[in-house]
Protein backbone atom coordinates (compact mmCIF):
# COMPACT_ATOMS: atom_id res chain seq x y z
CA UNK A 1 0.00 0.00 0.00
CA UNK A 2 1.13 3.44 -0.86
CA UNK A 3 2.31 6.15 1.53
CA UNK A 4 -0.66 8.07 0.43
CA UNK A 5 -3.01 5.54 1.04
CA UNK A 6 -1.88 4.76 4.14
CA UNK A 7 -2.38 8.04 5.56
CA UNK A 8 -5.90 8.48 4.46
CA UNK A 9 -6.97 5.53 6.36
CA UNK A 10 -5.04 6.80 9.66
CA UNK A 11 -7.19 10.33 8.67
CA UNK A 12 -10.08 7.50 8.67
CA UNK A 13 -9.95 6.47 11.87
CA UNK A 14 -8.67 10.52 13.72
CA UNK A 15 -12.23 11.65 12.45
CA UNK A 16 -14.19 8.60 13.14
CA UNK A 17 -13.04 8.95 16.86
CA UNK A 18 -13.02 12.63 17.11
CA UNK A 19 -16.79 12.39 16.68
CA UNK A 20 -17.50 9.37 18.54
CA UNK A 21 -15.88 11.38 21.77
CA UNK A 22 -17.70 14.52 21.23
CA UNK A 23 -20.78 12.96 21.40
CA UNK A 24 -20.40 9.73 23.65
CA UNK A 25 -18.44 11.98 26.24
CA UNK A 26 -21.12 14.39 27.63
CA UNK A 27 -23.93 11.24 27.27
CA UNK A 28 -21.54 8.50 29.47
CA UNK A 29 -21.07 11.80 31.88
CA UNK A 30 -24.86 12.10 32.32
CA UNK A 31 -26.01 8.48 32.47
CA UNK A 32 -23.24 8.43 35.49
CA UNK A 33 -25.08 11.58 36.71
CA UNK A 34 -28.27 9.89 36.57
CA UNK A 35 -27.27 6.44 38.18
CA UNK A 36 -25.59 8.19 40.94
CA UNK A 37 -29.27 10.60 41.60
CA UNK A 38 -31.06 7.25 41.46
CA UNK A 39 -29.01 6.19 44.00
CA UNK A 40 -29.88 8.88 46.00
CA UNK A 41 -26.51 10.60 46.02
CA UNK A 42 -27.51 14.47 46.62
CA UNK A 43 -24.88 16.34 44.80
CA UNK A 44 -26.00 14.52 41.49
CA UNK A 45 -29.60 15.52 42.37
CA UNK A 46 -28.27 19.54 42.63
CA UNK A 47 -26.10 18.96 39.35
CA UNK A 48 -29.04 17.69 37.50
CA UNK A 49 -31.00 20.34 39.02
CA UNK A 50 -29.14 23.17 37.86
CA UNK A 51 -28.87 21.78 34.92
CA UNK A 52 -32.74 21.34 34.22
CA UNK A 53 -34.19 24.04 36.29
CA UNK A 54 -34.49 26.41 33.51
CA UNK A 55 -35.45 24.55 30.96
CA UNK A 56 -38.54 23.18 32.99
CA UNK A 57 -39.23 26.50 33.77
CA UNK A 58 -39.42 27.65 30.10
CA UNK A 59 -41.76 24.96 29.58
CA UNK A 60 -44.15 26.61 31.69
CA UNK A 61 -44.15 29.95 31.05
CA UNK A 62 -44.58 29.18 27.46
CA UNK A 63 -47.48 27.29 28.79
CA UNK A 64 -48.76 30.54 29.65
CA UNK A 65 -48.50 30.08 33.69
CA UNK A 66 -47.50 33.00 35.78
CA UNK A 67 -43.67 33.32 36.74
CA UNK A 68 -44.19 33.61 40.35
CA UNK A 69 -46.15 30.03 40.11
CA UNK A 70 -44.00 28.59 37.83
CA UNK A 71 -41.33 28.55 39.85
CA UNK A 72 -43.11 27.01 42.85
CA UNK A 73 -44.09 24.37 40.47
CA UNK A 74 -40.64 23.84 39.50
CA UNK A 75 -39.70 23.52 42.57
CA UNK A 76 -42.18 20.94 43.49
CA UNK A 77 -41.37 19.00 40.57
CA UNK A 78 -37.98 18.40 41.55
CA UNK A 79 -39.12 17.84 45.26
CA UNK A 80 -41.69 15.50 43.66
CA UNK A 81 -38.96 13.49 41.73
CA UNK A 82 -36.59 13.55 44.27
CA UNK A 83 -39.67 12.11 46.86
CA UNK A 84 -40.17 9.40 44.19
CA UNK A 85 -36.89 8.38 44.31
CA UNK A 86 -36.27 8.01 47.81
CA UNK A 87 -39.55 5.77 47.45
CA UNK A 88 -37.58 3.65 44.99
CA UNK A 89 -40.34 4.41 42.77
CA UNK A 90 -37.96 5.90 39.45
CA UNK A 91 -36.27 3.28 37.81
CA UNK A 92 -34.33 5.20 35.45
CA UNK A 93 -34.18 9.03 35.09
CA UNK A 94 -34.36 10.30 32.20
CA UNK A 95 -34.26 14.10 32.02
CA UNK A 96 -35.11 17.12 31.05
CA UNK A 97 -38.36 15.03 29.66
CA UNK A 98 -39.12 13.30 33.20
CA UNK A 99 -39.11 16.49 34.91
CA UNK A 100 -41.19 17.94 31.92
CA UNK A 101 -43.88 16.04 32.13
CA UNK A 102 -43.83 16.06 35.50
CA UNK A 103 -44.16 19.94 35.42
CA UNK A 104 -46.98 19.57 33.09
CA UNK A 105 -48.98 17.20 35.17
CA UNK A 106 -48.32 19.55 38.04
CA UNK A 107 -49.62 22.95 36.01
CA UNK A 108 -52.72 20.98 34.69
CA UNK A 109 -53.26 19.67 38.40
CA UNK A 110 -52.92 23.54 39.36
CA UNK A 111 -55.02 24.55 36.79
CA UNK A 112 -58.26 21.97 37.52
CA UNK A 113 -57.80 22.92 41.38
CA UNK A 114 -58.18 26.95 40.48
CA UNK A 115 -60.69 26.10 38.30
CA UNK A 116 -62.69 24.34 41.55
CA UNK A 117 -62.08 26.67 43.80
CA UNK A 118 -63.32 30.09 41.68
CA UNK A 119 -66.43 28.05 41.13
CA UNK A 120 -67.67 29.31 44.44
CA UNK A 121 -66.44 32.92 43.50
CA UNK A 122 -66.89 34.22 40.23
CA UNK A 123 -63.87 33.82 38.03
CA UNK A 124 -64.81 37.19 35.93
CA UNK A 125 -63.61 38.98 39.57
CA UNK A 126 -59.82 37.32 38.49
CA UNK A 127 -57.89 39.36 35.85
CA UNK A 128 -57.49 37.56 32.64
CA UNK A 129 -54.28 36.62 33.06
CA UNK A 130 -55.00 34.86 35.88
CA UNK A 131 -57.22 32.58 34.50
CA UNK A 132 -56.28 28.94 35.35
CA UNK A 133 -54.41 27.52 32.01
CA UNK A 134 -55.37 24.34 31.47
CA UNK A 135 -52.12 22.64 29.68
CA UNK A 136 -53.49 20.13 28.45
CA UNK A 137 -55.63 22.35 26.34
CA UNK A 138 -53.08 24.17 24.74
CA UNK A 139 -50.66 21.48 24.14
CA UNK A 140 -52.52 21.29 20.60
CA UNK A 141 -51.79 25.27 20.35
CA UNK A 142 -48.59 24.77 20.63
CA UNK A 143 -47.14 21.49 18.77
CA UNK A 144 -45.93 23.03 15.50
CA UNK A 145 -47.22 21.83 12.02
CA UNK A 146 -45.02 19.46 9.66
CA UNK A 147 -45.61 22.79 7.41
CA UNK A 148 -43.88 24.80 10.22
CA UNK A 149 -41.38 22.37 10.87
CA UNK A 150 -40.51 21.57 7.37
CA UNK A 151 -40.18 25.25 6.87
CA UNK A 152 -37.97 25.71 9.94
CA UNK A 153 -35.74 22.75 9.31
CA UNK A 154 -35.16 24.38 5.67
CA UNK A 155 -34.09 27.82 7.21
CA UNK A 156 -32.25 25.67 9.99
CA UNK A 157 -30.00 24.07 6.62
CA UNK A 158 -29.36 27.29 5.01
CA UNK A 159 -27.38 28.60 7.81
CA UNK A 160 -23.94 28.57 8.65
CA UNK A 161 -22.61 25.12 9.51
CA UNK A 162 -21.08 26.30 12.60
CA UNK A 163 -24.42 28.43 13.98
CA UNK A 164 -26.20 24.68 13.36
CA UNK A 165 -23.85 23.50 15.08
CA UNK A 166 -24.00 25.34 18.02
CA UNK A 167 -27.94 25.26 18.00
CA UNK A 168 -28.13 21.61 18.11
CA UNK A 169 -25.91 21.68 20.90
CA UNK A 170 -27.35 24.08 22.71
CA UNK A 171 -30.87 22.56 21.97
CA UNK A 172 -30.51 18.96 21.91
CA UNK A 173 -32.32 18.21 25.20
CA UNK A 174 -29.01 17.57 26.61
CA UNK A 175 -29.27 21.28 28.03
CA UNK A 176 -25.39 21.55 27.67
CA UNK A 177 -24.90 24.65 29.87
CA UNK A 178 -23.75 27.84 26.75
CA UNK A 179 -20.40 27.88 27.90
CA UNK A 180 -19.82 24.45 27.55
CA UNK A 181 -21.08 24.78 24.11
CA UNK A 182 -18.76 27.78 23.87
CA UNK A 183 -15.40 25.46 24.71
CA UNK A 184 -17.14 22.46 22.71
CA UNK A 185 -17.06 24.69 19.17
CA UNK A 186 -14.29 27.04 20.22
CA UNK A 187 -15.91 30.14 20.32
CA UNK A 188 -16.94 32.65 23.20
CA UNK A 189 -19.82 32.19 25.71
CA UNK A 190 -21.07 35.55 24.65
CA UNK A 191 -20.64 34.80 20.77
CA UNK A 192 -22.29 31.60 21.37
CA UNK A 193 -25.31 33.52 22.69
CA UNK A 194 -25.83 36.37 20.00
CA UNK A 195 -25.42 33.11 17.87
CA UNK A 196 -28.58 31.11 19.30
CA UNK A 197 -29.97 34.83 19.23
CA UNK A 198 -29.79 35.00 15.34
CA UNK A 199 -30.67 31.31 15.09
CA UNK A 200 -33.96 32.07 17.47
CA UNK A 201 -34.60 35.25 14.66
CA UNK A 202 -34.80 33.32 11.94
CA UNK A 203 -36.61 30.23 13.35
CA UNK A 204 -39.21 33.42 14.44
CA UNK A 205 -39.45 34.26 10.71
CA UNK A 206 -39.83 31.06 9.40
CA UNK A 207 -42.46 29.82 12.29
CA UNK A 208 -44.43 32.67 11.66
CA UNK A 209 -44.88 33.21 8.16
CA UNK A 210 -47.26 30.54 7.86
CA UNK A 211 -49.59 32.52 9.86
CA UNK A 212 -49.21 35.54 7.72
CA UNK A 213 -50.02 33.52 4.68
CA UNK B 1 -45.37 49.84 37.52
CA UNK B 2 -41.87 50.00 39.83
CA UNK B 3 -39.54 48.74 36.57
CA UNK B 4 -39.51 49.33 32.88
CA UNK B 5 -41.28 47.01 31.03
CA UNK B 6 -39.49 44.31 29.21
CA UNK B 7 -38.15 44.20 26.07
CA UNK B 8 -37.87 41.44 23.85
CA UNK B 9 -34.06 41.37 24.14
CA UNK B 10 -34.68 41.29 27.67
CA UNK B 11 -36.90 38.36 27.72
CA UNK B 12 -34.93 36.31 24.95
CA UNK B 13 -31.41 36.81 27.37
CA UNK B 14 -33.57 35.67 30.47
CA UNK B 15 -35.06 32.36 28.03
CA UNK B 16 -31.42 31.77 27.42
CA UNK B 17 -30.16 32.05 31.00
CA UNK B 18 -27.62 34.74 30.43
CA UNK B 19 -29.28 37.54 32.95
CA UNK B 20 -27.76 37.66 36.53
CA UNK B 21 -29.67 35.94 39.00
CA UNK B 22 -31.07 39.41 40.66
CA UNK B 23 -32.25 40.61 37.28
CA UNK B 24 -33.57 37.92 36.38
CA UNK B 25 -35.52 37.70 39.46
CA UNK B 26 -36.93 41.26 38.88
CA UNK B 27 -37.97 40.35 35.78
CA UNK B 28 -39.90 37.70 36.76
CA UNK B 29 -41.60 39.99 39.80
CA UNK B 30 -42.19 42.64 36.82
CA UNK B 31 -44.25 39.95 34.81
CA UNK B 32 -46.45 39.09 37.57
CA UNK B 33 -47.66 42.57 37.48
CA UNK B 34 -47.26 43.47 34.03
CA UNK B 35 -49.57 41.31 31.63
CA UNK B 36 -48.21 42.95 28.17
CA UNK B 37 -44.73 41.93 29.41
CA UNK B 38 -46.02 38.79 30.64
CA UNK B 39 -47.39 38.16 27.27
CA UNK B 40 -44.08 38.67 25.78
CA UNK B 41 -41.92 36.51 27.72
CA UNK B 42 -44.47 33.48 27.23
CA UNK B 43 -43.68 34.09 23.35
CA UNK B 44 -39.90 33.91 23.82
CA UNK B 45 -40.73 30.67 26.58
CA UNK B 46 -42.79 29.04 23.36
CA UNK B 47 -40.04 29.82 20.50
CA UNK B 48 -37.81 28.18 22.76
CA UNK B 49 -39.94 25.12 23.11
CA UNK B 50 -40.44 24.97 19.39
CA UNK B 51 -37.01 25.39 19.02
CA UNK B 52 -36.10 22.92 20.85
CA UNK B 53 -38.86 20.44 19.12
CA UNK B 54 -37.22 21.65 15.57
CA UNK B 55 -33.68 20.52 17.06
CA UNK B 56 -35.06 17.54 18.16
CA UNK B 57 -36.72 16.56 14.58
CA UNK B 58 -33.82 18.11 12.32
CA UNK B 59 -31.84 15.24 11.00
CA UNK B 60 -29.17 16.80 8.97
CA UNK B 61 -29.42 15.75 5.10
CA UNK B 62 -27.93 12.49 4.41
CA UNK B 63 -24.44 12.05 2.47
CA UNK B 64 -25.24 10.05 -0.83
CA UNK B 65 -22.71 6.49 -0.74
CA UNK B 66 -22.22 5.35 -4.00
CA UNK B 67 -22.07 1.37 -3.79
CA UNK B 68 -20.33 -0.48 -6.33
CA UNK B 69 -22.72 -3.36 -6.94
CA UNK B 70 -20.60 -6.24 -7.59
CA UNK B 71 -16.77 -5.21 -6.91
CA UNK B 72 -14.16 -7.41 -6.21
CA UNK B 73 -16.76 -9.99 -7.51
CA UNK B 74 -14.38 -11.20 -10.18
CA UNK B 75 -11.02 -12.01 -10.30
CA UNK B 76 -8.82 -11.96 -13.16
CA UNK B 77 -5.44 -12.46 -14.39
CA UNK B 78 -2.56 -10.46 -12.74
CA UNK B 79 -1.92 -8.47 -15.68
CA UNK B 80 -5.51 -7.43 -16.25
CA UNK B 81 -6.28 -6.67 -12.76
CA UNK B 82 -5.01 -3.25 -12.59
CA UNK B 83 -6.79 -2.38 -15.63
CA UNK B 84 -9.86 -3.99 -14.42
CA UNK B 85 -9.71 -2.35 -11.05
CA UNK B 86 -8.89 1.26 -12.33
CA UNK B 87 -11.74 0.64 -14.43
CA UNK B 88 -14.44 -0.03 -12.23
CA UNK B 89 -13.01 2.57 -9.72
CA UNK B 90 -13.55 5.12 -12.43
CA UNK B 91 -16.89 3.83 -13.37
CA UNK B 92 -17.92 3.87 -9.34
CA UNK B 93 -17.32 7.04 -9.10
CA UNK B 94 -18.86 8.84 -11.55
CA UNK B 95 -20.45 10.93 -9.82
CA UNK B 96 -23.80 14.25 -10.84
CA UNK B 97 -22.58 17.32 -9.10
CA UNK B 98 -25.61 19.92 -9.39
CA UNK B 99 -26.66 18.96 -12.60
CA UNK B 100 -23.33 19.63 -14.19
CA UNK B 101 -21.94 16.61 -16.54
CA UNK B 102 -20.35 13.41 -14.92
CA UNK B 103 -16.74 13.60 -15.00
CA UNK B 104 -16.38 10.93 -18.07
CA UNK B 105 -12.58 10.13 -17.40
CA UNK B 106 -13.21 6.25 -18.45
CA UNK B 107 -9.80 4.80 -19.63
CA UNK B 108 -10.38 3.49 -23.28
CA UNK B 109 -10.40 -0.02 -21.71
CA UNK B 110 -13.29 0.51 -19.68
CA UNK B 111 -15.75 -0.10 -22.45
CA UNK B 112 -14.19 -3.13 -23.02
CA UNK B 113 -14.16 -4.84 -19.50
CA UNK B 114 -17.80 -5.79 -18.07
CA UNK B 115 -17.18 -3.76 -14.62
CA UNK B 116 -19.60 -3.00 -11.91
CA UNK B 117 -22.62 -1.75 -12.17
CA UNK B 118 -23.50 1.46 -10.11
CA UNK B 119 -26.82 2.87 -10.64
CA UNK B 120 -28.04 5.96 -10.33
CA UNK B 121 -31.77 6.81 -9.36
CA UNK B 122 -31.55 10.21 -11.55
CA UNK B 123 -34.47 11.71 -10.63
CA UNK B 124 -33.27 12.00 -6.59
CA UNK B 125 -32.39 15.61 -4.72
CA UNK B 126 -28.78 16.55 -5.17
CA UNK B 127 -26.87 15.82 -2.44
CA UNK B 128 -24.36 17.78 -0.80
CA UNK B 129 -21.92 15.54 -0.17
CA UNK B 130 -20.80 12.66 -2.20
CA UNK B 131 -19.37 10.26 -0.66
CA UNK B 132 -17.66 6.63 -1.91
CA UNK B 133 -18.23 3.41 -0.32
CA UNK B 134 -15.14 1.26 -0.86
CA UNK B 135 -16.60 -2.27 -0.63
CA UNK B 136 -13.85 -4.29 0.74
CA UNK B 137 -9.92 -3.87 2.17
CA UNK B 138 -8.94 -5.82 -1.25
CA UNK B 139 -10.36 -3.29 -3.18
CA UNK B 140 -9.78 0.13 -1.17
CA UNK B 141 -6.55 1.16 -2.41
CA UNK B 142 -7.75 1.83 -5.37
CA UNK B 143 -10.64 2.80 -4.60
CA UNK B 144 -9.19 5.58 -2.35
CA UNK B 145 -6.17 6.52 -4.63
CA UNK B 146 -9.06 7.44 -7.41
CA UNK B 147 -11.34 9.33 -4.92
CA UNK B 148 -7.73 11.00 -3.82
CA UNK B 149 -7.95 12.16 -8.19
CA UNK B 150 -11.16 13.29 -7.13
CA UNK B 151 -11.49 15.16 -4.27
CA UNK B 152 -14.33 13.40 -2.98
CA UNK B 153 -15.40 11.23 0.57
CA UNK B 154 -14.25 7.75 1.26
CA UNK B 155 -16.28 5.30 3.32
CA UNK B 156 -14.43 2.81 4.07
CA UNK B 157 -14.20 0.22 6.62
CA UNK B 158 -12.46 2.61 8.66
CA UNK B 159 -14.68 4.97 8.57
CA UNK B 160 -15.45 8.07 6.98
CA UNK B 161 -12.65 10.73 5.89
CA UNK B 162 -12.17 13.43 3.71
CA UNK B 163 -9.56 13.06 1.19
CA UNK B 164 -6.80 15.31 2.38
CA UNK B 165 -6.25 17.73 -0.71
CA UNK B 166 -2.36 18.74 -0.52
CA UNK B 167 -1.65 14.84 -0.95
CA UNK B 168 0.43 14.66 -4.10
CA UNK B 169 -1.12 12.86 -6.88
CA UNK B 170 0.76 12.01 -10.29
CA UNK B 171 -2.51 11.13 -12.34
CA UNK B 172 -1.46 8.20 -13.11
CA UNK B 173 -3.74 4.92 -12.55
CA UNK B 174 -2.00 2.68 -9.80
CA UNK B 175 0.24 0.54 -10.75
CA UNK B 176 1.58 2.58 -13.57
CA UNK B 177 4.19 4.08 -11.02
CA UNK B 178 6.89 1.09 -10.35
CA UNK B 179 7.01 2.15 -6.81
CA UNK B 180 5.08 4.62 -4.05
CA UNK B 181 5.51 8.19 -4.20
CA UNK B 182 8.25 7.97 -2.04
CA UNK B 183 10.74 6.55 -4.64
CA UNK B 184 9.98 9.58 -7.30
Amino acid sequence: MSAAVQDLRMTAVRVREETEESAAAPRREDELLAKRALAGERAAWDALIARHDRRVMVSLLAKGVRADRARELVQETWARLIQQQQRGLLTELRLPNLALTQAAFLAADDARRTRRESLSGSVEELAERQHPVDPAASAEKRLLSEEQLSRAHEALAQMSPSARNVFLLACDGQELPHAEVAVRVGLSTQRVRQILCEVRKRLRAALEEETHA
Amino acid sequence: MLKAHLTRDDAEQYILGALAPEKAAALEAHTVECEPCARLLQEEALLEEQAHEVAATFAPREHRVLRPAAWGGRRVAAGAMSALLAAAASLALVVHRGGTPPPTSLPPSAHASAGPVVEFDEGAEVPQVVMVACPDLATEAECTQSAVARGLLVLSPGGVAEVPRYEGHSGFPAGALPSGPASL
